[in-house]
């Protein structure tokens, strides 16, 4: 194999990484907001997969990829709002309402989409295109690997620093990181509990709803009913292995995205093992990383305890 | 005097039990007005009202003659309340800090944490209380934390302040200097609303609202009455507050714990080279403040906590494993700090709770399934023999009164327990009727020649039942005193870790 | 004023009357989703019924597609009645189909007396592998099941992606590989309980399950232990139980259970092993079991009416054309409406004056 066979192989896996993270990013950053409120989540595979399947009907129904993203923010915000009522003004498990909401996304996403293809073949649509950042995009190496992606990868990298300032530098940041910790020490301030826990469902499902649009327009040409396959999951583990900061988050996501983009050069590189050895990659790194892990300081002391006064 | 707050005719009800039924009391400006009576007299559910925490159901309330209708904490707070929870509302993971401003900021959105920092050192010198505002609360004593919550309450601007039970977690000394600073308060602009169950506690105060069964005894001037006046107020009959304890010579020992040490969840010591006996006919009381290694001690001896070093020995032979099933199997019997946390499952039946923990025993078994027959009948006997007030056998325990699950664990316990009993705080939240019932049957287990461990904050308690007592302090054992040759004065300063008192005990 | 406050008592009627309601709703909006659909209502609906109870033939192939979702069901019902999380039951399926799979291949040519229990075996087995692996990873690595089944489900589908895709037990044709095992002997397939029906003894299994968890969770002593962990597993503890001991248990009943769906939808359906007709069917035990009220008997019912409508969903998409997608769609629905319904009924609504 030749030296420029292999840099350039190097290149393409690291920039592949920087794509492949983007949805990951996105409702792993905005869960973490979600969970460092006190609210966890376990909805977050099905509502990436509302989300990716609502772009899929806007963009190939009215085929606007701007309006396609919305629509996947804004079946995140449903989902959201759904959590949130069940977790925070019913109570619910916060177990069992997520796991409700994956296995309802799951049945209905099938069923509108057969609704949708019935009597015709599936329409496809073209997705995203890379945006290079004019000077940086030149750079060797670096340009290519950091600086042609789509415009979405650029945001999901800024919204690690945006949501640090936010959790760690405001008043509302303070505020979530109480309700994670001790939801009555705001209470009895006479701030509005059940107001803040919605917005970070909210917010965190949002940022889920964006991942899944990502995932559709930003890979792939088709919807198919198992394209989220597994990432909702990756982001929760993602967050725990990340000791709930949004720097460890990260780069545990960046873990992920590094084996399946190593996934996805197999055949290039051309190693004599099953390609199902390395799609299964991601998930037994997550078994190992949660097995390794002997730390958990970070974990909000009343992560997924539904706050009743009493 | 004019009136501060004027609470007129307030009745709550929570489900079928009402709460505050027609109560009525006034606030002077500048006064500490004690509200007292017994764990569900109604005083918390009367505070959490006036702090809008809930609503009443009817009457009304009045703030500086206006009346005023309090929606939500945020609406007590503008007018001025504050209130300090008896069990602390602070962010452990949070710093001094942190936690007096989270929640406080009404303007714009980046922190302004240092305009915080200058208002709350100019209250902190004002009355002389020390803190380091960048220390983690999981770092301060319990003592230090309270501090916490009350400039928590000042920065917030409070004019009344209501202090529930503020006392239960300090030591003689600690309290002292508490009610110290409330009075220099008071005579600046404070007026505080005082919430106890504890005579030396409403001693401080001015005037006192007696309250029982939710209703209004009476209210009169404090320097006007006794304590035993006080008391059969609260309670609605005479009480007998001495203990009848028989002398008792002890007998072989029982239990033996010699240099226990254990570590804590982050690795930290919270219990360092522990070392007692305890007899048969012998009842060791633990005295100590909350959280300086009693509950862990308890941990350590049940084998919920494993030992970093030491050993304990039961009837004279060492225990190299201890677990749970070993302690249970060799006759222990726990009695829980926290009963619906590590005592009871809340949705089981009682008959069920009295075989918790023994489910696999073939008493309670039938070829491999579980003797439901067996188990009713005990249930009956046990609801007889120890008056538990429950609908019947099959009642949940999480739907009867605390006193009514103590009773359930204390006759689950006596039942299978025959040698020694762990009793962590077993009065916590009970009515006098129901305490005296538990002292009086651990002293019946005294004379059956149990061997018995009780930890309890009521220091006067501890003087009365037990025949040692050895003080905690930071998970060491600091002195093992008679209580007949030691005063509560001298016991206080071993509970905050002077430890030249030892000397002043044993001289 | 009408206030709502909890109730001491859970009162049955009530907690009945509570999930028709859900169930109602759930159908309601079901409906509304047809509607939207633009196809008739009544009409799919009718269908739906007719295909799933409207005849003999129709009820005996309902039984079949109920089979495994009582099995998957009650695999959900033992672990979350201990509060433990398994959501592998998926995985478990797979694993179940795959290590019987392996067992008809090791007893192959055996008389089927000997063979098929010897199959069962090597299901169950399967089941308690990956089950009790979920154990080991929660109680020695305090790896949260509910990550560990949901990788391990994964993991066993790209085994066997990898197995019948160019592995070992993938059968060749001429020159293409069809991403599934040959077919199995038919002295290895589940007898059936009315010949000329599909239905076969795994639906015998899937009762008999159902009435051993009955008795396992209300009659012994592990039972008690389990409704303990799920109610307080503090106080479990503290009471002297051997917690990791609960959880290996149960976590490998839960497995077996669902493995057991496997080897029945193997050996009593398909009859080759092949991905595609057990997808699923994990995942929907899961709602089956949480409908079911996590109860056994609530689970056989819940497992018997959507298993129904599964088979009678063709029916409905041949007459009104409506996908027969919507089945799992108005599963998740109904689900959603009888959580909400099991707070609801915990509640009572009580008329109080406003003072005195």
């Amino acid at each position: 194999m030749g030296e420029l066979f292999q840099e350039t192989i190097i290149v393409s896996i690291l920039a592949a990484t920087v794509r492949i993270m983007t949805p990951l990013l996105f409702a792993a950053i905005g869960e973490l907001v979600t969970q460092r409120a006190g609210i966890w989540n376990m909805g977050v595979e099905g509502t990436m997969l509302m989300g990716a399947f609502v772009a899929y009907i806007v963009v190939t129904a009215a085929d606007t990829l701007a309006g396609a993203i919305l629509a996947a923010m804004l079946a995140g915000a449903v989902m959201g709002l759904v959590v949130a009522f069940m977790t925070v003004t019913l109570r619910l498990d916060h177990f069992v309402t997520g796991l409700g909401l994956n296995l309802l996304a799951g049945g209905l996403t099938l069923f509108w989409f057969r609704s949708y293809i019935a009597g015709r073949p599936q329409p496809t649509f073209e997705g995203f295109g890379n945006v290079a950042i004019p000077g940086l995009s030149s750079i060797p190496y670096l340009g290519e690997i950091l600086f042609t992606q789509r415009g979405l990868t650029y945001l999901a990298i800024l919204a690690v620093p945006l949501v640090w300032y936010f959790l760690y530098r405001t008043k509302y940041g303070l505020e979530i990181r109480c309700l994670g910790e001790n939801p009555k020490a705001l209470d009895v301030k006479g701030v509005n509990v059940a107001r803040r826990q919605y917005g970070a469902v909210i917010f965190g499902s949002v940022m889920t709803g964006l991942g899944g649009g990502f995932l559709m327009l930003g890979f792939s040409d088709r919807f198919l009913s198992e394209v989220t396959a597994g990432r909702g999951w990756l982001a929760i583990v993602a967050i725990i292995a990340g000791n709930w900061m949004p720097k460890g988050v990260l780069a545990a996501v960046l873990v992920f995205a590094f084996l399946e983009a190593l996934a996805t050069h197999v055949q290039v590189i051309g190693v004599e093992v099953p390609h199902q050895v390395f799609l299964a990659l991601p998930y037994l790194a997550s078994i190992l990383l949660m097995m390794g892990l002997r730390v958990r300081a970070g974990q909000p002391a009343n992560l997924g305890v539904p706050y009743r006064r009493a | 005097m004019t009136d501060l707050l004027r609470v007129e005719n307030l009745t709550k009800r929570f489900a079928q039990v009402v709460a505050n039924d027609h109560v009525t009391f006034t606030v002077a400006a500048g006064e500490i007005h004690c509200l007292f009576g017994e764990n569900g007299a109604g005083k918390s559910t009367l505070s959490a009202c006036i702090y809008g925490y809930h609503q009443p159901d009817g009457g009304r309330i009045l703030y500086r003659g206006k009346e005023v209708r309090l929606t939500s904490p945020s609406d007590a707070i503008r007018l001025g309340i504050g209130m300090v929870h008896q069990h602390f509302v602070l962010v452990e993971e949070f710093t001094v800090l942190e936690n007096i401003i989270v929640g406080t900021q009404e303007s714009g959105v980046r922190l302004r944490d240092q305009e915080a920092r200058k208002k709350i050192r100019d209250l902190c010198n004002a009355y002389e209380i020390d803190l380091n505002l960048d220390a983690y609360v999981w770092e301060l004593a319990v003592g230090q934390q309270q501090w916490v919550e009350i400039l928590k309450a000042l920065y917030l601007g409070a004019e009344l302040l209501i202090l529930d039970e503020p006392t239960a977690v300090l030591t003689p000394q600690e309290s002292d200097r508490l009610f110290r600073i409330i009075r220099q308060m008071c005579a600046r602009h404070l007026s505080v609303i005082l919430i106890s169950h504890k005579l030396n506690e409403i001693l401080q105060s001015d005037r006192v609202t007696v309250l029982r069964k939710g209703q209004v005894v009476g209210t009169m001037k404090t320097a006007e009455t006794t304590p035993q006046a006080l008391t059969t107020m609260m309670v609605g009959r005479e009480v007998d507050l001495t203990i009848h304890k028989p002398e008792r010579p002890p007998g072989q020992p029982v239990l033996e714990v010699k240099n226990v040490s254990a570590v804590g969840e982050w690795g930290e010591p919270v219990l360092e080279d522990v070392s007692f006996t305890v007899a048969e006919h012998e009842i060791l009381g633990l005295a100590g403040v909350a959280g300086n290694g009693q509950k862990q001690l308890f941990e350590a001896l049940m084998g919920l906590r494993p030992l970093a070093d030491g050993e304990v020995s039961l009837k004279g032979e060492r225990i190299a494993r201890l677990t749970p099933r070993e302690a249970l199997d060799r006759g222990v019997g726990y009695i829980p700090d926290d009963r619906f946390r590590d005592g009871l499952v809340g949705d089981f039946s009682v008959a069920e709770n009295l075989v918790l923990g023994w489910q696999y025993s073939p008493d309670y078994r039938k070829g491999p399934f579980l003797d439901g027959k067996r188990m009713r009948q005990l249930a009956n006997e046990k609801i007889e023999q120890f008056q538990i007030a429950t609908p019947s056998a099959e009642s949940a325990a999480g739907t009867l009164s605390g006193g009514n699950a103590q009773r359930i664990i204390l006759a689950r316990e006596f039942l299978h327990a025959n040698c020694l009993i762990l009793a962590n705080q077993p009065t916590r939240g009970l009515d006098v009727g129901v305490i005296e019932y538990v002292y009086e049957t651990l002293l019946q287990k005294r004379d059956e020649g149990f061997a018995i461990v009780l930890a309890s904050e009521e220091l006067e308690d501890l003087f009365n039942l037990a025949d040692r007592i050895a003080v905690f302090f930071k998970g060491r054992v600091m002195a093992i005193l008679d209580p007949k040759a030691t005063t509560v004065e001298q016991v206080g300063l071993l509970m905050a870790g002077h430890g030249d008192a030892r000397e002043a005990a044993r001289t | 004023m009408i206030k709502v406050e909890p109730r001491l008592e859970s009162s049955l009627a009530w907690t009945i009357g509570a999930f028709a309601l859900a169930i109602l709703a759930g159908f309601l909006v079901s409906g509304l989703l047809v509607a939207a659909s633009g196809a008739d209502v009544l009409k799919a609906f009718t269908a739906l019924f007719q295909g799933a109870f409207g005849s003999l033939k129709a009820i005996t192939a309902s039984l079949v597609k109920a089979t495994p979702l009582i099995l998957t069901g009650l695999a959900t019902v033992v672990a979350f009645r201990a509060q433990i999380w398994n959501i592998g039951q998926e995985g478990q399926l797979y694993a179940g189909a795959m290590a019987a799979y392996l067992g008809s291949l090791v007893l192959a040519g055996m008389p089927s007396a000997i063979q098929i229990p010897g199959i069962v075996l090597f299901g169950l087995a399967g089941g308690v592998v990956l089950g009790g692996l979920a154990a080991v990873l929660k109680t020695r690595f305090r790896v949260s099941e509910i990550i560990s089944t949901v990788m391990l489900n994964y993991l066993v589908v790209y085994l066997l992606s990898y197995l019948l895709a160019g592995g070992p037990w993938t059968e060749i044709g001429e020159t293409v590989s069809y991403h599934q095992s040959p077919p199995i002997p038919e002295a290895a397939h589940l007898p059936l309980l009315i010949s000329g029906s599909k239905l076969h003894i795994g639906f015998l299994f899937a009762i008999a399950a159902a009435i051993l968890c009955y008795l396992l969770l209300e009659k012994t002593p592990l039972g008690f232990e389990i409704r303990a962990r799920g109610y307080n597993p503090t106080a479990l503890r503290a009471r002297g139980s051997n917690v990791p001991r609960t959880i290996f248990l149960v976590l490998a009943i839960s497995g077996a259970i669902a493995a057991l769906g496997g080897v029945s939808e193997l050996f009593g359906v398909g009859h080759r092993l092949r991905g595609d007709y057990l997808f699923g069917l994990g995942y929907t035990g899961i709602i089956i079991g949480m409908i079911g009220g996590l109860r056994p008997g609530g689970t056989v019912l819940a497992g018997l009416f959507f298993g129904g409508l599964e088979s009678g969903a063709l029916y409905m998409k041949i007459l009104s054309g409506v996908p027969s997608a919507l089945v799992p769609a108005m599963e998740g629905i109904v689900l959603l409406f009888v959580l909400i319904a099991g707070v609801i009924a915990r509640f009572r609504f009580v008329r109080v004056t406003a003072d005195g």
